[in-house]
């Protein structure tokens, strides 16, 4: 016994169907990981703090959301999972707005 | 009375706090937890207004790489967590443990990586007092890691007693410990 996997389809639609949405969400954290700290060391090489730390703390968001929704559940609670969305989103801005502050002085 | 009597059950309304997954309780833990690191990391780069030179230079002492390997040991536990629920839901038992089993493992290698971690800064005299950063890291890592200690007790606890309920309430706290470090590992490791 075993997938019978058509062999006219891509393999990202093969991907998506083979996949469980909590298998997606576990791979999306682990790429959203490893990009902010790639975003992180290209600041060493000089990328502006701005770019870097606004990119980093949105990475943060995301990653956030996808635990809140998917392993926390909160997917099956649309209007909780919006509120935290957008109390995260709000608390993100406030951390990025005094991570700048010292840049703009 | 016979109006009453053919007249159809009505369901009680609905609150929007059913509508929340798993036990209110532990919701009710997780917003805290969440306002406390999060008022936390507010006071960090509050006081970095002070000296943003020297908490970048006090930041350079950090280990990055092992604080971003210590972010996807704690996904994956989080992971195996959230599955171990799914298979107990499905009434496959064993696995369910196994599951439970791994993420508290990796919950260990979690705690063996940040005490690598404390151990390099004192080899270097880092301490609690070197510097406003190393007062708010030490702090805010600590507190952390001192919920992934009650996170390894609480799954191998759950993995014993293990019905659906408790795997949900262990899995959840796991999540949050999960979700605290992910807003940690920035503010603190990343933004220089």
């Amino acid at each position: 016994m075993g997938f019978v996997v058509p062999g006219h389809l891509p393999i990202g639609i093969i991907m998506t169907q083979l996949l469980t949405p909590l298998t997606r969400a576990w791979i999306a954290l682990l790429i959203l990981s490893i990009g902010s700290t790639i975003v992180a060391s290209l600041a060493d090489y000089g990328l502006g703090t701005t770019a870097t730390g606004a990119v980093i703390l949105l990475l943060a968001w995301f990653k956030a959301r996808t635990i809140l929704s998917r392993y926390l559940g909160l997917w099956k609670a649309p209007s909780w999972n919006h509120g935290f969305n957008w109390v995260l989103a709000a608390f993100c801005l406030i951390l990025l707005g005094l991570y700048l502050v010292p840049a703009l002085m | 009375m016979q109006e009453l009597a053919t007249k159809p059950m009505q369901e009680p309304a609905k609150s929007v706090l059913d509508e929340l997954p798993g036990e209110l309780l532990m919701w009710v833990l997780i917003i805290s937890e969440l306002l406390v690191f999060g008022a936390g990391l507010l006071a960090f780069l509050g006081v970095r207004l002070t000296d943003p030179a020297g908490f970048a230079e006090a930041q350079e002492h950090l280990n990055r790489t092992s604080a971003a390997f210590n972010t996807i040991v704690l996904v994956t536990s989080g992971f195996l967590a959230a599955r171990a629920l799914h298979l107990r839901e499905q009434s496959k038992r064993r696995s369910a443990r196994w599951h439970l089993a791994g993420a508290s493992s990796l919950g260990l290698v979690f705690l063996a990586i940040k005490v690598f971690e404390y151990w390099e800064k004192a080899q270097l005299s880092i301490t609690s007092e070197s510097h406003p950063f190393f007062t708010f890291y030490y702090l805010l890592t600590g507190f952390h890691a001192a919920h992934v200690i009650a996170g390894v007790v609480i799954l191998v606890l759950v993995a014993w007693k293990d019905d659906p309920q408790n795997i949900e309430v262990g899995a959840s706290f796991w999540h949050m410990v999960d979700l605290v470090w992910v807003l940690l590992f920035p503010v603190i490791y990343l933004l220089a």
